[in-house]
């Protein structure tokens, strides 16, 4: 049986938060892209998340060939941060709920850090990075989910399957 | 072309957050944040180690890392394709990476959390720019021109208590920097004293700071330049400690009460630290990998000056003038205390140590026969005075004790009459008392 993520935990995955993907390339060397935003399925047992799939192409690749996954979500207003690693992700086709979600996730991630006092003209700048024409979606559904928040509680495991 | 690790220095000052993916042998990746990636050299960067995380488990066992950064202002990214190779526990890397996380944890509000065990040691094997169509971030202000008008400003100083004032107003033309101190290490090479300062209400001069302890502290044990661009509220990283003992005499030090960025940097000249050049700024991020740079330089450079200033022949034979008249008033109770020798007049603390063995010397003298006129070589060859037999630095603390006179005490002044002498006025008569 797959992990069911609470109802906080996919409120806060879909939030303003910075989300990072990993897996382990062909080639055994890691691999790390920034990923463009989330969604979670109704049932909150499945993850997609939304890259650009030129600037992830080796993460990309390396989940092609059946790398796992892991997926760092964290909220720069307070550092609460979760991690989810699957055995492997499956590329989905896009369609257009998930193309709007890219340019949600953007704009309010980019209201985040400027409410930290980032500008607006680096705000503006993460936008252009974070919205891409060349969007590719993955889904995974997570076997495990960490508390990563730093701090004692680092690492702690919040969810099994 | 691929970028160099110099070109992305701003990215790594810790303004937004790098990534660090690893896979544990089984392939499982892992990605995390790391709260520093500093950088060593053109082929190297460092990771804190703070507490036994995935990360750590991952590369010991399986050494290579792919870390993503983050240029601020552009955000465009990078990825360092990483191979640990050893993690530092002690010595200057880690001193440095110890204050800075210091600065980074304060900043996240994560003070009690970030404790440096060690710097990891990562040799870059590649780096990917991320986001080549997007333009880098506007260039900081020019730090070489900044040095260059800094060295420009400081120009022929007249003797070392000029050099001491320009090279201290010279930071901000060239810099930008509103307040700063000078301190010069003592004889025994425990503790620095100002010796000069910038932009505070009380000039703080005669203040001490302890070697080892405190930003400036540990910059001079260390002799490297510590850079810190946050404010942060571990104890162990303000400026200085404060006085270890309530009643010591002690002057305060003038520094800011919440500075968010500051600066250490030692001067070093033939292999020996004589000082330290530290600034502040209220604002977050004020000082650039470049900026140290150009700090590094210039404290080089003035380090030489110093030296140079303290190295010239006071040979002089002190100047036969009349005794002066005895002057009239109520009398300056000066007391005297052996132990530490310092000085107090009319019950205030003025100065200790060599400077206060110094002052206590003169006015016994002038004292005993009215004498007003000295030389340094008579001082240098004097068994009162606890001042070692090389390397002494009495000219800075003759600057010391004439600054804190001016200060605190008007009525005694010690006024320079030439190269190697000088000439003490005391204004009123003097009661002294051990």
């Amino acid at each position: 049986m797959s992990v069911q993520l609470t109802v906080e935990q996919a409120a806060f995955l879909q939030g303003p938060v910075s989300i990072n993907v990993g897996a382990s390339g062909r080639d055994g060397w890691p691999r790390v892209c920034r990923a463009q935003g989330c969604v979670v399925a109704r049932d909150r047992r499945s993850v997609t998340l939304l890259l650009s799939a030129r600037r992830g192409r080796d993460l990309l690749d390396a989940l092609d060939a059946g790398s796992g996954i892991a997926a760092v979500f964290s909220r720069p207003s307070t550092h609460a941060t979760l991690q989810l690693k699957a055995a492997h992700a499956a590329r989905v086709t896009l369609n257009a709920v998930l193309r709007a979600d890219n340019g949600r996730y953007a704009q309010a991630f980019a209201d985040e850090l400027m409410g930290l006092g980032f500008g607006a003209e680096p705000g503006q700048n993460l936008i252009a990075v974070m919205t891409s024409s060349d969007l590719a979606a993955l889904r995974f559904t997570p076997d495990i989910v960490f508390d990563q928040t730093p701090g004692p509680t680092a690492g702690r495991v919040l969810a099994a399957a | 072309m691929k970028p160099t690790l110099e070109s992305l220095r701003s990215c790594l000052d810790g303004a937004i957050p790098a990534v660090v993916a690893t896979c544990a042998q089984d392939g499982t990746p892992n990605v995390a944040y790391a709260s520093q990636v500093h950088y060593v050299d053109a082929g190297h960067v460092a990771l804190s180690y703070q507490f036994f995380s995935k990360t750590r488990e991952n590369v010991l066992a399986h050494p290579y890392a792919q870390v993503q950064v983050v240029e601020p202002g552009s955000f465009r990214h990078f990825r360092l394709k990483l191979h640990y190779q050893r993690t530092e526990t002690e010595g200057p890397l880690f001193e440095y990476m110890k204050a800075q996380l210091a600065g980074i944890a304060a900043q996240t509000r994560m003070d009690k959390v970030f404790m440096l065990r060690g710097a990891d040691i990562y040799r870059v094997l590649d780096i990917e720019s991320v986001d080549p169509h997007i333009p880098p971030a506007p260039l900081p202000s020019d730090a070489l021109l900044g040095l260059r008008r800094a060295l420009d400003l400081l120009g022929d100083a007249a003797d070392l208590s000029d050099l001491a004032d320009r090279a201290l107003a010279a930071l901000t033309p060239g810099f930008g920097i509103r307040h700063a101190l000078l301190l010069m290490l003592d004889e025994a090479g425990d503790a620095l004293y100002a010796l000069g300062s910038l932009g505070y209400p009380d000039s703080g001069i005669g203040a001490e700071v302890k070697v080892g302890e405190g930003l400036i502290g540990v910059a001079a044990r260390e002799r490297i330049p510590i850079r810190i661009n946050y404010r942060t509220g571990d104890y162990t990283y303000q400026a200085a400690m404060r006085a270890t003992h309530a009643t010591e005499p002690r002057i305060p030090l003038p520094l800011l009460a919440n500075p968010h960025s500051r600066i250490a940097v030692p001067l070093i000249h033939g292999g020996r630290i004589i000082g330290v050049l530290y600034a502040e700024s209220e604002h977050d991020a004020f000082f650039s990998h470049a900026d140290e740079d150009a700090l590094v330089v210039y404290a080089r450079h003035l380090a030489v000056l110093v030296a140079q200033a303290a190295c010239e022949s006071d040979d002089a034979e002190p100047a036969h003038i009349e005794p002066a008249a005895r002057p009239s008033g109520a009398p300056l109770a000066v007391r005297y205390f052996a132990a530490d020798h310092s000085v107090f007049v009319d019950n205030d603390y003025l100065i200790k140590g060599v400077a206060g063995s110094i002052l206590w010397t003169l006015l016994n003298e002038h004292a005993a026969n009215g004498r007003r006129d000295f030389c340094n070589r008579e001082l240098r060859h004097d068994p009162r005075l606890p001042l070692p037999d090389v390397g002494d630095n009495l000219e800075t603390r003759l600057i010391l004790l004439q600054r804190r006179l001016a200060e605190r005490c008007p009525a005694i002044a010690l006024e320079k009459t030439g190269r190697g002498r000088f000439r003490l006025s005391v204004e009123r008569p003097l009661q002294l008392s051990t």
